[in-house]
């Protein structure tokens, strides 16, 4: 049988031992700019990944070795009523502050779109929360809710609107509420200029055809506006809610988790689970969420997919 | 890196000398004590151990069973022989079976001493001069001389952090037990927790408590005592050294004492803080790192640490500094580290033990009554759980 003859020839001379036709070899130049970052991907994303998920099933502590235990660490965590109310404050805490932070977001970049006084102001200003440090903002927050010294509590009672302090983060009822709270504070910046940037490519036309059909404003910003930045809307909430979910300083900073376990999330149980070395276990409550985040991701692929 | 700066610099100091002296290059990171356990966790996964390091003896149990620590007994003796010996404490602390027989660190100071703090300007008037010698007299105390929303008596902490396992202490005091003798069963469920339960409970209820101790953090008895608004608090000296530099009106008005006892005993904790050698030092710099620790432990150095630092002593020598016999604080400390209860008494100390401390259990169940309003017995049942499902763990 005849050997391909891979080093001589028109394009052996050009393009070494390889035969590749102008399709090909540009293709392979591309992989080959690519390999870089596949391999930092590789190392930095997807090994850890997996090794996670795998040290998930071991009683692995930390420099310790990694003994098989099958579902061990996850049969022990659905035994603990902390798991079973970190998905409960989970679940709330997450459902709440995108909630808010959409409606939040949606009023102030409309308002940020129309030609008002100090615009560039306003745009510059409604960043700060979000430039600032997390565990600056959140322990900030902390001190303003804090019974004693705390200016929330200083002005309810000068005001006479109490009579003795309000326990914002360590009663059971307004705990996850004021972490919510902080929690939006932090956040809703990047939804604002996100949804300000989607609104500023919306043609001026649709708006003048809205207006000479007799639409108010109402009926342009859901007919017009929203329908044109649904996409953004989307991916915005999605790729929020996993930064929200995976979100370990608000909680943290504010209440430890506490009071009792009122608002005690998975990272921080994560945490309180590597404390102990026990680094199968914190690893197993990590990458039990990893199911919903698949879905997130999913949902995110499809939809830039649709995009373009 | 603990509260005090002075302290803290004495060390890299004293460090740096130690190397120019021997012609080591040496670097010092200084690391807050409370991520001693996330940093070094990393070091070890990134296999970027430093040569030598401080730590508990919690994480030293820990770290020892997984293999990451250089036995040190031979420089336990060598130290102990140059310094009149170590104090009882020490010894017993380091005994744990945990260690499997073997000294796993040096200790360079006697720590997690609490001393009382009360406000005697206040409880003066009201008759209640006088230190406590129950946990009972202090809510009666706290009673008598609280004036709520200015000032509250009890300001030790309910929530996860490590200040609240002082109710840990309070339990055994009340001749409570988190596990048997044999350090493998829980023994939460009993008559002792209940009526521990009832009572701190009870005080919480009325409002003994300042707002805010179920989720207070690391300092918050610190601000709360600060601030003027609570009227005792158990602090092992920042406080102390603090109202010292910044307001001698506070330090005035406060007086010290040791830890009160509970209806069973009189529980006062005493744990060390360690020097320890990673397994993975080489033996060239492990012996350059046991030659640094004896430097280290040298008494003119210790007597301008101490002075500084809010710990108590380790080795006889240093029950002969000044200030274990001008400071009001650290004789309280130098004392608790005397007479004091080592380790985790009357309970084993274990890893098991370790992880239920770390999962602040204790109050945690505390939590689960006065923040949920599950009943007292509810509360046992679910602790006892979880404890137990941590104690098979560590037993499998």
């Amino acid at each position: 049988m005849a050997q391909p003859n891979l080093t001589r020839g028109p394009r052996a001379a050009r393009g070494g031992w390889l035969r590749l036709n102008q399709r090909q070899s540009e293709g392979l130049f591309g992989y080959i700019l690519l390999a870089p970052i596949v391999v930092c991907l590789a190392t930095l994303v997807v090994y850890p990944f997996f090794f996670a998920i795998y040290i998930s099933f071991t009683n692995r502590m930390i420099g310790g070795q990694a003994e098989y235990i099958g579902l061990g660490n996850y049969l022990y965590l659905m035994r603990q009523p902390d798991f079973v109310a970190s998905v409960r404050n989970t679940v709330v805490l997450v459902f709440f502050v995108q909630l808010i932070k959409l409606v939040l977001g949606l009023g102030i970049a409309t308002l940020l779109n129309q030609p008002i006084r100090f615009r560039q102001f306003w745009r510059g200003l409604i960043l700060l929360p979000w430039a600032m440090p997390a565990f600056v903002a959140f322990i900030t927050w902390k001190l303003l809710l804090v019974p004693q010294g705390g200016a929330f509590n200083f002005i309810l009672i000068e005001l006479g609107l109490v009579n003795t302090h309000v326990e914002f983060l360590s009663s059971k009822a307004l705990a996850m509420p004021s972490v919510i709270t902080a929690s939006v504070w932090r956040g809703f910046p990047f939804w604002v200029i996100s949804f300000l940037a989607a609104m500023q490519t919306v043609p001026k036309e649709l708006y003048e055809a809205a207006v000479l059909d007799g639409a108010n404003a109402w009926a342009r910003f859901r007919n017009v506006t929203l329908p044109s930045i649904r996409h953004i809307v989307l991916v915005v909430i999605l790729v929020s809610t996993i930064w929200t979910t995976n979100s370990f300083e608000a909680v943290f900073l504010m209440t430890g988790g506490g009071p009792s376990n009122a608002t005690l999330t998975f990272p921080v149980l994560a945490y309180y689970s590597l404390q102990s070395l026990q680094i199968g276990e914190a690893a197993a409550v990590s990458v039990a969420l990893l199911p919903v985040f698949a879905v997130l991701a999913l949902i995110i692929a499809v939809l830039l997919q649709r995009e373009n | 890196m603990i509260f005090s700066e002075e302290a803290n610099d004495a060390v890299v100091e004293r460090i740096e000398e130690w190397g120019a002296m021997k012609g080591v290059d040496v670097e010092v990171v200084m690391i807050n004590e409370n991520e001693t356990v996330q940093r070094i966790s990393a070091a070890i996964e990134a296999g970027t151990m430093p040569d030598a390091f401080d730590l508990g003896v919690d994480f030293a149990l820990l770290l020892s069973q997984t293999g990451q620590l250089q036995a040190l007994d031979d420089l336990y003796q060598q130290i102990g022989d140059a310094h009149g010996g170590w104090l009882d404490a020490m010894d017993a602390i380091l005994a744990s079976t945990d260690f499997g027989g073997a000294i796993y660190g040096i200790p360079y100071a006697a720590s997690g001493i609490n001393v009382l703090y009360r406000r005697v300007d206040v409880l003066e008037p009201v008759g209640e001069a006088d230190a406590p010698a129950t946990w009972q007299e202090i809510a009666v105390n706290s009673a008598a001389g609280q004036d709520p929303p200015s000032h509250y008596g009890m300001g030790f902490a309910l929530s996860n952090v490590g200040d609240a396992n002082l109710t840990t202490t309070m339990l055994q005091s009340w001749g409570g037990r988190i596990a048997d003798d044999a350090g493998t069963t829980c023994t939460l469920d009993s008559p002792e927790t209940r009526a521990f339960l009832e009572w701190i409970t009870g005080a919480f209820a009325d409002g003994l408590f300042p707002p805010g101790v179920t989720t207070w953090d690391g300092g918050g008895d610190n601000t709360a005592y600060q601030s003027g608004n609570a009227l005792f608090i158990a602090n092992p000296g920042s406080v102390y050294l603090n109202i010292r530099e910044n307001d001698p009106e506070l330090l005035e008005a406060t007086r010290f004492s040791g830890l009160p006892a509970g209806p069973a005993m009189h529980i006062v904790p005493v744990t060390a803080k360690l020097r320890g050698i990673p397994a993975s030092t080489s033996p060239e710099k492990t012996e350059l790192a046991k030659d640094l620790f004896a430097f280290l432990a040298e008494d003119e150095f210790m007597e301008q640490y101490m002075s500084a630092a809010i710990y108590g002593p380790a080795l006889d020598s240093q029950l002969e500094f000044a200030v274990f016999n001008e400071s009001p604080v650290h004789i309280g400390l130098a004392d608790a580290a005397l007479n004091g209860t080592p380790g985790t008494f009357p309970d084993v100390d274990n890893a098991a033990l370790a992880e239920y401390q770390t999962n602040f259990l204790t109050p945690r169940m505390i939590q689960r009554i006065v923040v949920d309003n599950l009943s007292i017995d509810d509360s046992i049942a679910e602790t006892q759980a979880a404890c137990q499902a941590i104690y098979d763990k560590h037993n499998q």
